[in-house]
């Protein structure tokens, strides 16, 4: 009789955690602490404590510091940046979880910045009231690692992970190919933990590893979608020359020399690091109508934004970054202009308050269901106007699925693989290396990306353009079955590729759904919020092979935070 | 529409000063340095996907590779 064992290698766990970024460690430890027993494994595309996005710049860490006063904060992000389409009950529960994921940082060996007599450094985040920042050394994953691997996780690298196995509604593990080789592998698990990070279409050079892998995979497999409207974040940055800054949105000027926050966000309070919408579409009309290009003029008093720190990893990255500025970037005279790129977070895995997605036996955190926990309400996240939350929510999250998805799997039984569906799968997968196929996932990208990333289409939002990007997105759906794959390294590019115009279409969709305007979901042909009819969040889901979309209520009578009062 | 070009002129390992540690190879977060097990020394295999995050380049013990960005970035334009 046919046997999976003759389609890959199969390998049997508890527990497998699909991605080794800082929330696939920090879920494995957490795991491990609730049972030292299980046998948990991080499948990583890349390397496990160097990939994914906590080791690039950063290194904020948001929370509630000893002096704040939690209900003020809840009131000030549940109104301003979540816009009452937060879960308030998993919103406190996450604030008061954050002061110990920064002692979880210490007592794993991360560098924390500290002041000379030694203690944390703790600063108020400008963004938010009654919020606190610290600070992490790049190479935080490292540590982190070595606790996981001293714990008895095991690690395979190199291994992109493209889709979930499930027996009736559960899921029983997960298959995907080594990038280097080939090689199918088969993964058999109690229990299944998505920790592969947001969708970001590849547009910002910092964010190209997060393609929605686990997102596409999850929805594919039947789990439910919520807030998929909420992943269109824009940032600003120095547009010839790094994609790097994100630098404060209120010094922007138009070539008149017109500041563009009086401009379009007059007698606003604080609205965070993150270009607010209203401005954002200001700056393209600003353009459209002949007064760009935007420049960043602050006055000669503003100083750094941060002050230097002790974390010398940190400290050596900055330095060969300004070295390869002004050695090939473009010479100080010329005036840097201000471009505003899809930063792209789509997020959108539902989840419940331990991180357990509708399907049985999966889990997902981090970046894969920031929004679709509703923890930030109707904002791109991370990191919504409250910067500093990425690595945080990757943490606390992590810290509830790990030994959730422990109890889960200490009961659970591993169940069998089909083999036909095993089959298919493969099949399926190494599809983009056939000979005749002739669509190069670069080309794919570009395309996809002439879709998302215009604000026409992703911020600017009405039916009529909405339709056209989902007009647009089925031609390049058509093309999709002739990606081509000229080795594994590319084959992996073409499944990122599937992932991502899922990702699309599940904004889009959801956009055209939403038809009122709230947070950062704008739309010119319903510019008003409307409470009355959309304090619901927007579910999708698959269903025989096509998108459906339903609304669910926000549970606003029973949350403390209500609107006008 | 713009159309993106790479983030990266070249890639320049020393090869002579490496010392075939393999920190680089896991150090990146796109694929774009491989190994070359004959030689046990790296390989810039897809430096088309290289972004300078610059993660290799620092934490090479031997300082022996320089990553040369590609300035105007190639950045996609939203208007
Ligand atoms: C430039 C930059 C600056 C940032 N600054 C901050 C900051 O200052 N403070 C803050 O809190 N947050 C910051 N963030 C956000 C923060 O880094 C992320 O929110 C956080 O790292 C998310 O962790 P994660 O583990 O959920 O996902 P990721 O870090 O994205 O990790 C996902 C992992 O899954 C792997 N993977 C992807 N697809 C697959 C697949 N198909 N199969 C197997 N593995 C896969 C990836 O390689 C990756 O290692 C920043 C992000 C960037 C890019
Ligand atoms: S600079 Fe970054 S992306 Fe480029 S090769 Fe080095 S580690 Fe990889
Ligand atoms: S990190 Fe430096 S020394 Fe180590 S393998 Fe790479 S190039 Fe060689």
């Amino acid at each position: 009789m046919a046997d999976t064992k003759d389609l890959g290698e199969v390998v049997a766990t508890d527990i497998l955690i699909i991605g080794g970024g800082i929330g696939g460690l920090v879920t494995a430890i957490k795991a491990k602490e609730e049972n030292p027993n299980a046998d948990v494994l991080i499948v990583e595309k890349q390397t496990t404590g160097w990939a994914g996005k906590a080791t690039k710049i950063g290194g904020i860490l948001a929370f509630l510091g000893p002096d704040n006063n939690a209900d003020k904060f809840m009131d000030f992000q549940v109104r301003n940046s979540g816009f009452y389409l937060n879960d308030q009950d998993l919103l406190s529960k996450y604030v008061q979880s954050s002061y110990r994921a920064i002692e979880n940082f210490n007592e794993w060996g991360a560098k924390l910045a500290r002041t000379p007599d030694e203690n944390l450094v703790i600063i108020p985040a400008f963004w938010a009231p009654e919020w606190s920042l610290t600070f992490i050394d790049i190479d935080l994953m490292l540590p982190i690692r070595t606790r996981a691997r001293k714990m008895g996780v095991k690690f395979m690298d190199k291994i992109h992970v493209v889709d979930l196995v499930k027996q009736a509604n559960k899921i029983t593990g997960a298959v995907g190919f080594d990038i280097i080789n080939g090689n199918f592998h088969i993964f058999k698990a109690k229990a299944t933990v998505l920790a592969n990070g947001s969708c970001g279409y590849k547009v910002r050079r910092f964010w190209i590893a997060g393609t929605g892998d686990g997102i596409a995979a999850a929805y594919r497999a039947g789990a439910e979608m919520r807030n998929a409207e909420y992943g269109n974040l824009y940032g600003h940055t120095v547009w010839q020359d790094t994609d790097s800054g994100m630098v404060g949105h209120q010094f922007l000027v138009n070539s008149l020399g017109e500041n563009l926050t009086q401009k379009y966000l007059p007698n606003t309070g604080p609205t965070g690091v993150f270009l607010p919408v209203q401005l954002a579409i200001g700056l393209e009309k600003e353009v459209a109508e002949g007064r760009g290009p935007i420049y960043f003029e602050p006055p000669p008093s503003t100083g750094p934004g941060f002050p230097p720190m002790d974390l010398p990893k940190l400290n050596d990255w900055q330095r060969c970054t300004a070295e390869k500025e002004s050695k090939y970037g473009l010479p100080p005279t010329v005036k840097r202009e201000i471009g505003v790129p899809l930063h792209g977070e789509t997020s959108c895995i539902k989840v419940d308050h331990e991180m357990r997605t509708s399907l049985e036996g999966l889990w997902a955190i981090g970046d894969t269901s920031y929004a679709g926990s509703a923890v930030a309400g109707a904002v791109a996240s991370p990191p919504g106007v409250t910067p500093g939350s990425g690595i945080m929510y990757a943490v606390i999250s992590a810290g509830w699925a790990g030994p959730s998805a422990a109890r889960y799997a200490k009961e659970a039984s591993t169940s069998d693989i089909d083999y036909a569906e095993t089959k298919n799968l493969e099949e399926e997968i190494f599809s983009p290396m056939q000979s005749g196929n002739n669509f190069l996932p670069g080309d794919a990208i570009n395309t996809l990306q002439e879709v998302t990333a215009p604000i026409k289409y992703n911020l600017r939002r009405s039916r009529e353009r909405l339709n056209e990007a989902l007009i647009r997105l089925e031609e390049l759906k058509v093309k999709i079955p002739h990606l081509k794959a000229k080795d594994y390294h590319y084959l992996s590019k073409c499944h990122e590729v599937k992932s991502m115009v899922l990702c699309a279409e599940l904004t889009f969709r959801a956009a055209l759904m939403r038809e009122e305007s709230r947070g950062s979901h704008f739309r010119e042909d319903y510019p008003k919020r409307i409470d009355e009819n959309w304090l619901k969040w927007i579910i999708l889901k698959q269903d025989g092979g096509r998108m459906k979309l339903a609304t669910q209520s926000v549970p606003i009578d029973k949350y403390e935070i209500k609107p006008n009062d | 529409m713009n159309e993106p070009r790479n983030w990266v002129n070249k890639i320049e390992i020393d090869m002579d000063a490496c010392k075939g540690c393999k920190t680089c190879m896991n150090a990146c977060f796109a694929d774009v340095i491989r190994w070359n097990d004959a030689d046990n020394k790296p390989v810039v295999a897809y430096p088309e996907d290289c972004v300078w995050c610059l993660a290799c380049e620092v934490a090479c013990p031997t300082q022996c590779i320089e990553v040369i960005p590609n300035i105007p970035a190639p950045l996609r334009s939203s208007y």
